[in-house]
Protein backbone atom coordinates (compact mmCIF):
# COMPACT_ATOMS: atom_id res chain seq x y z
CA UNK A 1 0.00 0.00 0.00
CA UNK A 2 1.43 3.54 -0.52
CA UNK A 3 1.28 6.18 1.37
CA UNK A 4 -1.94 8.79 0.81
CA UNK A 5 0.00 11.77 1.80
CA UNK A 6 2.47 10.86 -1.02
CA UNK A 7 -0.20 10.17 -3.30
CA UNK A 8 -1.69 13.88 -2.30
CA UNK A 9 1.67 15.40 -3.25
CA UNK A 10 1.62 13.94 -6.42
CA UNK A 11 -2.12 14.86 -6.98
CA UNK A 12 -0.81 18.58 -6.24
CA UNK A 13 1.40 18.50 -9.15
CA UNK A 14 -0.78 17.19 -11.25
CA UNK A 15 -3.13 20.05 -11.05
CA UNK A 16 -0.58 22.56 -11.37
CA UNK A 17 0.06 20.79 -14.98
CA UNK A 18 -3.58 20.44 -15.29
CA UNK A 19 -3.60 24.65 -15.04
CA UNK A 20 -0.69 25.27 -17.62
CA UNK A 21 -1.85 22.73 -20.02
CA UNK A 22 -5.19 24.90 -19.66
CA UNK A 23 -2.79 27.97 -20.12
CA UNK A 24 -1.30 26.51 -22.90
CA UNK A 25 -4.71 25.91 -24.71
CA UNK A 26 -5.29 29.20 -24.07
CA UNK A 27 -2.10 30.84 -25.34
CA UNK A 28 -0.32 28.37 -28.19
CA UNK A 29 -1.03 29.74 -31.35
CA UNK A 30 0.06 26.38 -33.13
CA UNK A 31 -2.84 24.06 -33.96
CA UNK A 32 -1.50 20.48 -33.32
CA UNK A 33 0.14 22.44 -29.95
CA UNK A 34 -3.29 22.91 -28.56
CA UNK A 35 -4.39 19.48 -29.54
CA UNK A 36 -1.13 18.18 -27.33
CA UNK A 37 -2.28 20.24 -25.18
CA UNK A 38 -5.45 19.45 -24.50
CA UNK A 39 -4.39 15.25 -25.01
CA UNK A 40 -2.08 15.91 -22.22
CA UNK A 41 -4.56 17.45 -19.92
CA UNK A 42 -7.10 14.74 -20.68
CA UNK A 43 -4.61 12.05 -20.20
CA UNK A 44 -3.83 14.43 -16.34
CA UNK A 45 -6.97 13.82 -15.58
CA UNK A 46 -7.05 10.42 -16.04
CA UNK A 47 -3.95 10.11 -14.20
CA UNK A 48 -5.38 11.87 -11.14
CA UNK A 49 -8.33 9.87 -11.35
CA UNK A 50 -6.85 7.00 -10.84
CA UNK A 51 -4.46 8.18 -8.09
CA UNK A 52 -7.75 9.04 -6.58
CA UNK A 53 -8.82 5.18 -6.78
CA UNK A 54 -5.42 4.20 -4.92
CA UNK A 55 -6.73 6.45 -2.05
CA UNK A 56 -10.27 5.45 -2.31
CA UNK A 57 -10.56 2.12 -3.96
CA UNK A 58 -14.02 3.15 -5.51
CA UNK A 59 -14.27 0.61 -8.56
CA UNK A 60 -16.03 3.95 -10.34
CA UNK A 61 -13.17 5.72 -10.40
CA UNK A 62 -11.12 3.60 -12.41
CA UNK A 63 -13.49 2.96 -14.84
CA UNK A 64 -13.57 6.19 -15.45
CA UNK A 65 -9.79 6.80 -15.93
CA UNK A 66 -9.84 3.78 -18.38
CA UNK A 67 -13.09 5.64 -20.18
CA UNK A 68 -11.17 8.66 -20.07
CA UNK A 69 -8.44 7.55 -21.76
CA UNK A 70 -9.78 5.97 -24.44
CA UNK A 71 -12.19 8.85 -25.68
CA UNK A 72 -10.19 11.76 -24.29
CA UNK A 73 -6.50 10.90 -24.94
CA UNK A 74 -6.80 8.09 -28.04
CA UNK A 75 -10.30 9.05 -29.89
CA UNK A 76 -11.45 12.72 -29.73
CA UNK A 77 -7.65 13.66 -30.11
CA UNK A 78 -7.13 10.83 -33.47
CA UNK A 79 -10.56 12.68 -34.51
CA UNK A 80 -9.47 16.30 -34.26
CA UNK A 81 -6.18 15.52 -35.96
CA UNK A 82 -7.71 14.04 -38.77
CA UNK A 83 -9.92 17.82 -39.05
CA UNK A 84 -6.55 19.21 -38.68
CA UNK A 85 -4.64 18.01 -41.72
CA UNK A 86 -7.72 18.51 -43.75
CA UNK A 87 -8.28 22.27 -43.23
CA UNK A 88 -4.46 22.57 -43.72
CA UNK A 89 -3.91 25.34 -41.56
CA UNK A 90 -1.38 24.93 -38.88
CA UNK A 91 -1.83 28.20 -36.90
CA UNK A 92 -4.65 30.00 -34.91
CA UNK A 93 -3.46 33.87 -35.19
CA UNK A 94 -6.77 35.50 -34.20
CA UNK A 95 -8.18 36.45 -31.31
CA UNK A 96 -11.07 38.09 -30.48
CA UNK A 97 -11.68 40.49 -27.00
CA UNK A 98 -8.08 39.29 -25.16
CA UNK A 99 -4.71 38.46 -26.47
CA UNK A 100 -2.93 35.37 -24.93
CA UNK A 101 -1.27 37.23 -22.42
CA UNK A 102 -3.85 39.31 -20.55
CA UNK A 103 -5.90 36.45 -21.07
CA UNK A 104 -3.12 34.01 -18.93
CA UNK A 105 -3.52 36.88 -16.36
CA UNK A 106 -7.23 37.18 -16.68
CA UNK A 107 -7.39 33.38 -15.52
CA UNK A 108 -5.08 33.88 -12.49
CA UNK A 109 -7.64 36.03 -11.30
CA UNK A 110 -10.20 33.21 -12.54
CA UNK A 111 -8.75 30.83 -10.33
CA UNK A 112 -8.98 33.00 -7.35
CA UNK A 113 -12.20 33.48 -7.96
CA UNK A 114 -13.27 30.30 -7.94
CA UNK A 115 -11.41 29.85 -5.02
CA UNK A 116 -13.35 32.77 -3.21
CA UNK A 117 -16.44 31.63 -4.72
CA UNK A 118 -16.73 28.35 -3.53
CA UNK A 119 -14.93 28.45 0.12
CA UNK A 120 -18.05 30.42 0.67
CA UNK A 121 -20.07 27.55 -0.88
CA UNK A 122 -18.66 25.03 1.14
CA UNK A 123 -18.24 26.38 4.52
CA UNK A 124 -19.01 23.91 7.08
CA UNK A 125 -18.98 20.70 4.60
CA UNK A 126 -16.23 18.35 5.47
CA UNK A 127 -14.02 18.32 3.10
CA UNK A 128 -10.33 17.73 3.16
CA UNK A 129 -8.19 20.31 1.77
CA UNK A 130 -6.85 18.63 -1.53
CA UNK A 131 -10.62 17.70 -2.44
CA UNK A 132 -11.74 21.25 -1.66
CA UNK A 133 -8.54 22.65 -3.67
CA UNK A 134 -9.76 19.77 -6.77
CA UNK A 135 -12.87 21.57 -6.73
CA UNK A 136 -11.49 24.74 -7.66
CA UNK A 137 -9.30 23.68 -10.28
CA UNK A 138 -12.27 22.48 -11.51
CA UNK A 139 -14.05 25.35 -11.71
CA UNK A 140 -10.96 27.17 -13.06
CA UNK A 141 -10.65 24.86 -16.01
CA UNK A 142 -14.18 25.42 -16.63
CA UNK A 143 -14.23 29.10 -16.72
CA UNK A 144 -10.72 29.24 -18.27
CA UNK A 145 -11.80 26.80 -21.14
CA UNK A 146 -15.38 29.30 -21.20
CA UNK A 147 -12.13 31.95 -21.88
CA UNK A 148 -10.80 30.25 -25.07
CA UNK A 149 -14.36 29.70 -26.28
CA UNK A 150 -14.79 33.64 -26.46
CA UNK A 151 -11.58 35.18 -26.97
CA UNK A 152 -10.49 32.02 -30.00
CA UNK A 153 -12.01 33.19 -33.35
CA UNK A 154 -11.29 29.12 -35.06
CA UNK A 155 -13.94 27.12 -35.11
CA UNK A 156 -11.74 24.32 -34.16
CA UNK A 157 -9.88 25.97 -31.17
CA UNK A 158 -13.65 27.04 -29.87
CA UNK A 159 -14.14 23.49 -30.02
CA UNK A 160 -11.05 22.63 -28.13
CA UNK A 161 -12.10 25.21 -25.27
CA UNK A 162 -15.61 23.44 -24.80
CA UNK A 163 -13.89 20.36 -24.56
CA UNK A 164 -11.12 21.62 -21.87
CA UNK A 165 -14.50 23.26 -20.33
CA UNK A 166 -15.60 19.55 -19.79
CA UNK A 167 -12.45 18.50 -18.54
CA UNK A 168 -13.17 21.13 -15.78
CA UNK A 169 -16.53 19.66 -15.34
CA UNK A 170 -14.93 15.99 -14.78
CA UNK A 171 -12.66 17.45 -12.40
CA UNK A 172 -15.21 18.76 -9.92
CA UNK A 173 -17.16 15.68 -10.34
CA UNK A 174 -14.12 13.71 -9.71
CA UNK A 175 -13.79 15.79 -6.50
CA UNK A 176 -17.21 16.93 -5.07
CA UNK A 177 -20.69 15.67 -6.58
CA UNK A 178 -19.74 11.82 -7.57
CA UNK A 179 -21.68 12.43 -10.36
CA UNK A 180 -23.40 8.92 -11.41
CA UNK A 181 -21.15 6.91 -13.51
CA UNK A 182 -23.84 6.91 -16.28
CA UNK A 183 -23.90 10.50 -16.92
CA UNK A 184 -19.97 10.64 -17.17
CA UNK A 185 -20.51 8.22 -19.65
CA UNK A 186 -23.22 9.62 -21.65
CA UNK A 187 -21.23 13.43 -21.52
CA UNK A 188 -18.78 11.33 -22.95
CA UNK A 189 -20.83 9.65 -25.59
CA UNK A 190 -21.68 13.64 -26.38
CA UNK A 191 -18.38 14.49 -26.86
CA UNK A 192 -17.42 11.79 -28.77
CA UNK A 193 -20.85 13.14 -31.24
CA UNK A 194 -19.86 16.59 -31.07
CA UNK A 195 -16.17 15.80 -32.59
CA UNK A 196 -17.71 13.39 -35.18
CA UNK A 197 -19.99 16.58 -35.95
CA UNK A 198 -17.74 18.68 -36.39
CA UNK A 199 -15.09 16.28 -38.72
CA UNK A 200 -18.06 15.87 -41.03
CA UNK A 201 -18.35 19.12 -41.05
CA UNK A 202 -14.95 19.97 -41.64
CA UNK A 203 -15.95 21.89 -44.58
CA UNK A 204 -16.12 25.31 -42.93
CA UNK A 205 -13.52 24.43 -39.91
CA UNK A 206 -10.79 26.64 -41.48
CA UNK A 207 -12.92 29.26 -40.98
CA UNK A 208 -14.10 31.81 -38.57
CA UNK A 209 -18.26 31.74 -37.55
CA UNK A 210 -19.40 34.57 -39.85
CA UNK A 211 -17.14 33.09 -42.76
CA UNK A 212 -18.25 29.85 -42.00
CA UNK A 213 -22.08 30.95 -42.18
CA UNK A 214 -21.21 32.28 -45.83
CA UNK A 215 -19.75 29.20 -46.96
CA UNK A 216 -23.26 27.24 -45.42
CA UNK A 217 -24.98 29.14 -47.46
CA UNK A 218 -23.11 29.17 -50.65
CA UNK A 219 -23.22 25.63 -50.03
CA UNK A 220 -26.87 25.54 -49.38
CA UNK A 221 -26.78 23.31 -46.21
CA UNK A 222 -28.46 26.24 -44.05
CA UNK A 223 -29.25 29.68 -44.70
CA UNK A 224 -29.36 30.76 -41.27
CA UNK A 225 -33.19 31.58 -41.19
CA UNK A 226 -32.95 34.12 -43.57
CA UNK A 227 -34.56 33.94 -46.95
CA UNK A 228 -32.54 34.20 -49.89
CA UNK B 1 30.24 37.53 12.65
CA UNK B 2 31.41 34.32 13.36
CA UNK B 3 34.51 32.09 12.04
CA UNK B 4 31.82 29.70 9.74
CA UNK B 5 31.02 33.24 7.76
CA UNK B 6 34.21 34.56 7.85
CA UNK B 7 35.91 31.25 6.12
CA UNK B 8 32.66 31.29 4.11
CA UNK B 9 32.95 35.04 3.11
CA UNK B 10 36.72 34.10 1.60
CA UNK B 11 36.03 30.70 -0.30
CA UNK B 12 32.50 31.61 -1.56
CA UNK B 13 33.46 34.68 -3.83
CA UNK B 14 36.92 33.22 -4.44
CA UNK B 15 35.57 30.18 -5.85
CA UNK B 16 32.56 31.24 -7.91
CA UNK B 17 35.08 33.97 -8.99
CA UNK B 18 37.22 31.09 -10.60
CA UNK B 19 34.67 29.15 -11.63
CA UNK B 20 32.51 31.07 -13.73
CA UNK B 21 33.26 32.00 -16.70
CA UNK B 22 33.99 28.32 -16.98
CA UNK B 23 29.95 27.40 -17.43
CA UNK B 24 30.20 30.62 -19.99
CA UNK B 25 32.64 28.03 -22.01
CA UNK B 26 31.05 24.75 -21.35
CA UNK B 27 27.91 26.18 -22.56
CA UNK B 28 29.25 27.49 -25.81
CA UNK B 29 31.46 24.23 -26.22
CA UNK B 30 27.85 22.28 -25.66
CA UNK B 31 26.28 24.71 -28.60
CA UNK B 32 29.35 24.34 -31.04
CA UNK B 33 29.01 20.51 -30.66
CA UNK B 34 25.45 20.60 -31.36
CA UNK B 35 25.62 22.53 -34.58
CA UNK B 36 29.27 20.51 -35.60
CA UNK B 37 31.65 22.41 -34.85
CA UNK B 38 34.51 21.67 -32.59
CA UNK B 39 34.14 25.16 -30.72
CA UNK B 40 37.31 26.81 -28.56
CA UNK B 41 38.91 25.10 -25.83
CA UNK B 42 37.56 25.36 -22.73
CA UNK B 43 40.26 27.79 -21.69
CA UNK B 44 40.02 30.29 -23.93
CA UNK B 45 37.31 32.40 -22.46
CA UNK B 46 39.83 32.71 -19.51
CA UNK B 47 42.67 33.57 -22.09
CA UNK B 48 40.22 36.33 -23.60
CA UNK B 49 39.61 37.96 -19.99
CA UNK B 50 43.12 38.17 -19.68
CA UNK B 51 44.02 39.55 -22.59
CA UNK B 52 40.65 42.46 -22.26
CA UNK B 53 42.51 42.93 -18.80
CA UNK B 54 45.56 43.89 -20.71
CA UNK B 55 43.99 46.33 -23.71
CA UNK B 56 43.44 49.92 -23.45
CA UNK B 57 40.05 51.25 -22.58
CA UNK B 58 38.62 53.67 -25.08
CA UNK B 59 35.55 55.91 -23.96
CA UNK B 60 33.30 57.71 -26.38
CA UNK B 61 33.59 61.27 -26.11
CA UNK B 62 29.85 61.58 -24.78
CA UNK B 63 30.37 59.51 -22.14
CA UNK B 64 30.28 60.29 -18.30
CA UNK B 65 31.25 59.00 -15.44
CA UNK B 66 28.54 56.22 -15.40
CA UNK B 67 30.17 54.60 -18.01
CA UNK B 68 33.70 54.30 -16.18
CA UNK B 69 32.20 53.41 -12.83
CA UNK B 70 29.36 50.58 -14.27
CA UNK B 71 31.79 47.83 -14.53
CA UNK B 72 33.50 47.88 -10.96
CA UNK B 73 29.79 48.19 -9.47
CA UNK B 74 28.14 45.77 -11.17
CA UNK B 75 31.25 43.19 -10.82
CA UNK B 76 31.63 44.68 -6.92
CA UNK B 77 27.59 43.79 -6.90
CA UNK B 78 27.73 40.47 -7.78
CA UNK B 79 30.73 39.67 -5.63
CA UNK B 80 28.42 40.98 -2.79
CA UNK B 81 25.62 38.87 -4.33
CA UNK B 82 28.23 36.08 -3.93
CA UNK B 83 28.24 36.11 -0.64
CA UNK B 84 24.29 34.79 -0.62
CA UNK B 85 24.78 31.99 -2.51
CA UNK B 86 25.90 28.87 -0.99
CA UNK B 87 28.26 26.97 -3.29
CA UNK B 88 30.97 25.52 -1.29
CA UNK B 89 28.65 25.06 1.90
CA UNK B 90 26.22 26.63 3.76
CA UNK B 91 27.38 29.00 6.49
CA UNK B 92 25.45 29.81 9.87
CA UNK B 93 23.38 32.85 8.92
CA UNK B 94 25.15 36.40 9.64
CA UNK B 95 23.69 39.68 10.07
CA UNK B 96 21.07 40.52 6.76
CA UNK B 97 23.26 38.60 4.40
CA UNK B 98 21.38 36.00 2.76
CA UNK B 99 18.29 38.14 3.01
CA UNK B 100 16.18 37.08 -0.59
CA UNK B 101 14.80 40.42 -0.74
CA UNK B 102 18.17 42.07 -0.41
CA UNK B 103 19.78 39.38 -3.24
CA UNK B 104 16.65 40.64 -5.69
CA UNK B 105 17.82 44.51 -5.00
CA UNK B 106 21.35 43.73 -6.05
CA UNK B 107 20.58 42.02 -9.09
CA UNK B 108 18.29 44.90 -9.95
CA UNK B 109 20.96 47.49 -9.04
CA UNK B 110 23.09 45.31 -11.51
CA UNK B 111 20.66 45.19 -14.12
CA UNK B 112 19.71 49.24 -13.57
CA UNK B 113 23.43 50.30 -14.29
CA UNK B 114 23.91 48.09 -16.95
CA UNK B 115 20.96 49.52 -18.87
CA UNK B 116 22.28 53.47 -17.45
CA UNK B 117 25.35 52.20 -19.19
CA UNK B 118 24.15 51.65 -22.26
CA UNK B 119 22.88 54.56 -22.53
CA UNK B 120 25.65 56.69 -21.70
CA UNK B 121 27.62 56.02 -25.02
CA UNK B 122 25.39 57.78 -26.57
CA UNK B 123 25.40 55.24 -29.74
CA UNK B 124 22.02 54.14 -30.88
CA UNK B 125 22.71 50.09 -30.29
CA UNK B 126 23.13 50.74 -26.33
CA UNK B 127 19.94 53.01 -26.52
CA UNK B 128 18.03 50.23 -27.95
CA UNK B 129 19.44 47.71 -26.11
CA UNK B 130 18.75 49.37 -22.68
CA UNK B 131 15.35 50.24 -23.64
CA UNK B 132 14.80 46.45 -24.35
CA UNK B 133 16.38 45.51 -21.13
CA UNK B 134 13.97 47.85 -19.30
CA UNK B 135 10.95 46.99 -20.56
CA UNK B 136 11.46 43.16 -20.24
CA UNK B 137 12.46 43.80 -16.68
CA UNK B 138 9.05 45.40 -16.32
CA UNK B 139 7.43 42.16 -17.07
CA UNK B 140 10.40 39.81 -15.98
CA UNK B 141 10.86 41.37 -11.98
CA UNK B 142 7.70 40.09 -11.15
CA UNK B 143 8.24 36.95 -12.18
CA UNK B 144 11.17 37.26 -10.17
CA UNK B 145 9.79 38.12 -7.22
CA UNK B 146 6.71 35.44 -7.62
CA UNK B 147 9.39 32.43 -8.29
CA UNK B 148 11.10 33.45 -5.34
CA UNK B 149 8.38 34.18 -3.03
CA UNK B 150 6.97 30.62 -4.31
CA UNK B 151 10.35 29.28 -2.95
CA UNK B 152 10.50 31.26 0.16
CA UNK B 153 6.74 29.57 1.04
CA UNK B 154 8.20 26.34 0.39
CA UNK B 155 11.70 26.19 2.54
CA UNK B 156 9.93 28.57 4.98
CA UNK B 157 12.91 31.24 5.44
CA UNK B 158 13.52 34.54 3.71
CA UNK B 159 17.22 33.76 3.98
CA UNK B 160 19.07 31.75 1.78
CA UNK B 161 21.62 30.48 3.80
CA UNK B 162 18.72 28.91 6.03
CA UNK B 163 16.63 28.03 3.25
CA UNK B 164 19.55 25.83 1.34
CA UNK B 165 20.70 24.72 5.46
CA UNK B 166 17.36 22.97 5.23
CA UNK B 167 18.10 21.31 2.08
CA UNK B 168 21.45 20.35 2.08
CA UNK B 169 22.73 17.07 1.73
CA UNK B 170 19.30 15.30 1.03
CA UNK B 171 19.34 13.42 -2.47
CA UNK B 172 16.11 14.50 -3.92
CA UNK B 173 14.00 18.05 -3.35
CA UNK B 174 12.16 18.14 0.38
CA UNK B 175 8.78 19.08 -1.18
CA UNK B 176 7.47 18.03 -4.56
CA UNK B 177 6.37 21.67 -5.22
CA UNK B 178 10.39 22.25 -5.78
CA UNK B 179 10.33 20.46 -8.82
CA UNK B 180 8.05 23.37 -10.01
CA UNK B 181 9.50 25.99 -8.57
CA UNK B 182 12.90 24.72 -10.33
CA UNK B 183 11.22 25.28 -13.64
CA UNK B 184 10.31 28.95 -12.99
CA UNK B 185 13.98 29.67 -11.61
CA UNK B 186 15.08 27.62 -14.82
CA UNK B 187 13.16 30.50 -17.13
CA UNK B 188 14.60 33.06 -14.91
CA UNK B 189 18.14 31.56 -15.21
CA UNK B 190 17.35 31.94 -19.13
CA UNK B 191 16.15 35.19 -19.34
CA UNK B 192 18.35 37.13 -17.06
CA UNK B 193 21.82 35.73 -18.46
CA UNK B 194 20.08 36.75 -21.96
CA UNK B 195 20.20 33.04 -23.27
CA UNK B 196 18.24 31.82 -26.46
CA UNK B 197 15.18 32.21 -26.75
CA UNK B 198 15.12 35.61 -24.96
CA UNK B 199 18.63 36.92 -26.61
CA UNK B 200 21.28 35.47 -28.69
CA UNK B 201 24.44 35.74 -26.73
CA UNK B 202 26.96 34.86 -29.50
CA UNK B 203 26.20 37.66 -31.79
CA UNK B 204 26.68 41.14 -32.47
CA UNK B 205 24.64 41.47 -35.71
CA UNK B 206 21.07 40.91 -34.58
CA UNK B 207 19.24 43.59 -34.37
CA UNK B 208 17.48 42.10 -31.65
CA UNK B 209 19.71 41.76 -29.28
CA UNK B 210 19.83 43.25 -25.73
CA UNK B 211 22.28 42.50 -23.41
CA UNK B 212 25.28 42.35 -26.08
CA UNK B 213 23.94 46.11 -27.42
CA UNK B 214 24.14 47.42 -23.71
CA UNK B 215 28.02 46.61 -23.31
CA UNK B 216 28.77 47.00 -26.88
CA UNK B 217 30.44 50.32 -26.18
CA UNK B 218 32.78 48.67 -23.21
CA UNK B 219 36.33 48.05 -24.46
CA UNK B 220 39.15 46.50 -22.62
CA UNK B 221 39.27 46.04 -18.95
CA UNK B 222 36.12 47.27 -18.28
CA UNK B 223 34.43 44.71 -21.11
CA UNK B 224 36.33 42.31 -19.23
CA UNK B 225 34.69 42.92 -15.21
CA UNK B 226 31.27 43.08 -17.34
CA UNK B 227 31.56 39.85 -18.85
CA UNK B 228 33.02 38.38 -15.40
CA UNK B 229 30.18 40.25 -13.53
CA UNK B 230 27.74 38.31 -16.04
CA UNK B 231 29.47 34.97 -16.32
CA UNK B 232 29.04 35.13 -11.83
CA UNK B 233 25.27 36.07 -12.15
CA UNK B 234 24.88 32.93 -14.16
CA UNK B 235 26.92 31.17 -11.71
CA UNK B 236 25.03 32.35 -9.05
CA UNK B 237 21.34 31.74 -10.66
CA UNK B 238 22.82 28.33 -11.04
CA UNK B 239 23.68 28.25 -7.97
CA UNK B 240 20.70 28.51 -6.58
CA UNK B 241 18.76 26.23 -9.16
CA UNK B 242 20.94 23.24 -8.54
CA UNK B 243 20.44 23.99 -4.11
CA UNK B 244 17.00 23.60 -5.18
CA UNK B 245 16.50 20.93 -6.97
CA UNK B 246 19.88 18.85 -6.41
CA UNK B 247 20.79 19.42 -3.44
CA UNK B 248 23.18 15.75 -2.92
CA UNK B 249 26.44 16.76 -1.07
CA UNK B 250 25.92 20.29 0.16
CA UNK B 251 28.16 19.97 3.08
CA UNK B 252 26.34 22.35 6.40
CA UNK B 253 30.03 21.63 8.74
CA UNK B 254 33.20 23.49 8.48
CA UNK B 255 35.38 20.39 7.28
CA UNK B 256 37.78 20.40 4.67
CA UNK B 257 37.33 16.97 3.00
CA UNK B 258 33.18 17.99 3.49
CA UNK B 259 33.80 20.98 1.79
CA UNK B 260 36.22 19.74 -1.06
CA UNK B 261 33.84 16.83 -1.61
CA UNK B 262 30.80 19.35 -1.50
CA UNK B 263 32.66 22.30 -4.03
CA UNK B 264 33.32 18.83 -6.44
CA UNK B 265 29.86 17.73 -6.81
CA UNK B 266 29.00 21.54 -7.20
CA UNK B 267 31.43 21.63 -10.18
CA UNK B 268 29.98 18.28 -11.10
CA UNK B 269 26.09 19.20 -11.07
CA UNK B 270 26.72 22.88 -12.43
CA UNK B 271 28.60 20.74 -15.62
CA UNK B 272 25.48 18.56 -15.99
CA UNK B 273 23.27 21.80 -15.68
CA UNK B 274 25.75 24.30 -17.96
CA UNK B 275 24.60 20.90 -20.67
CA UNK B 276 21.10 20.95 -20.16
CA UNK B 277 21.35 24.62 -21.01
CA UNK B 278 23.43 24.16 -24.05
CA UNK B 279 20.77 21.67 -25.14
CA UNK B 280 17.94 23.79 -24.18
CA UNK B 281 19.57 27.03 -26.04
CA UNK B 282 20.44 24.60 -29.84
CA UNK B 283 17.08 23.32 -29.56
CA UNK B 284 15.35 26.25 -30.02
CA UNK B 285 15.22 29.75 -32.26
CA UNK B 286 14.75 32.94 -30.68
CA UNK B 287 11.88 34.56 -29.64
CA UNK B 288 10.09 38.23 -31.66
CA UNK B 289 10.82 40.64 -28.92
CA UNK B 290 6.75 41.03 -28.79
CA UNK B 291 6.31 37.47 -27.94
CA UNK B 292 8.38 37.74 -25.22
CA UNK B 293 5.96 39.00 -22.51
CA UNK B 294 3.81 35.58 -22.88
CA UNK B 295 6.92 33.42 -22.60
CA UNK B 296 7.50 35.68 -19.37
CA UNK B 297 3.38 35.42 -18.06
CA UNK B 298 4.23 31.62 -18.88
CA UNK B 299 6.54 31.51 -15.83
CA UNK B 300 4.48 33.86 -13.89
CA UNK B 301 1.47 31.82 -14.24
CA UNK B 302 3.44 28.69 -12.75
CA UNK B 303 5.16 30.74 -9.91
CA UNK B 304 1.51 32.09 -9.17
CA UNK B 305 -0.06 28.99 -9.22
CA UNK B 306 2.42 26.98 -7.30
CA UNK B 307 2.11 29.49 -4.58
CA UNK B 308 -2.02 29.14 -4.89
CA UNK B 309 -1.20 25.38 -4.78
CA UNK B 310 1.05 25.65 -1.69
CA UNK B 311 -0.92 28.33 0.14
CA UNK B 312 -4.28 26.67 -0.08
CA UNK B 313 -3.92 23.14 -0.70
Amino acid sequence: MIDPTFLEGIIKILFVFVLISAGLIISTRNLSSVLTAYTIQSFLLAAVSSLLYMIDGKNQLLLLAVLTLASKVILIPYFISRIEQKIKIGRDLHFAYLEPTPSLLLSIGLIILSYTFLSGVFKGLPLSKLFFFGAVIGLSLTLMGMLVVFSRKRVITKALGYLSMENGVLMFGLFVTELPFIIEVLIIIDLIILVILTTIMAVGMDSSIEEYRQKFRKLQIWTGGESQ
Amino acid sequence: MNTSFLLFALLNPLFALLAAPLYMALIRKIKAYAQGRKGPRLFQVYYDLKKLMKKETVYSPTSSWVMRFTPYLNLSTLLVCSLFVPLVFVPEPAGGLGNIIVFLYLLALERFFTALGGLDAGSAFGGMGSSRSMSLAAVIEPTMVISFAALAFVLKSLNLHEMFALTAGKILPISPTLVLVSISLFIILIVETGRLPVDNPATHLELTMINEAMILEQAGKNLALLELAHALKQLLLMGILINTILPVGLSTEIDAGKIAVSTLLFLVKAGLLAVIIGLFESSLAKMRLFRLPAFYVMAFFFSAITILIEVFA
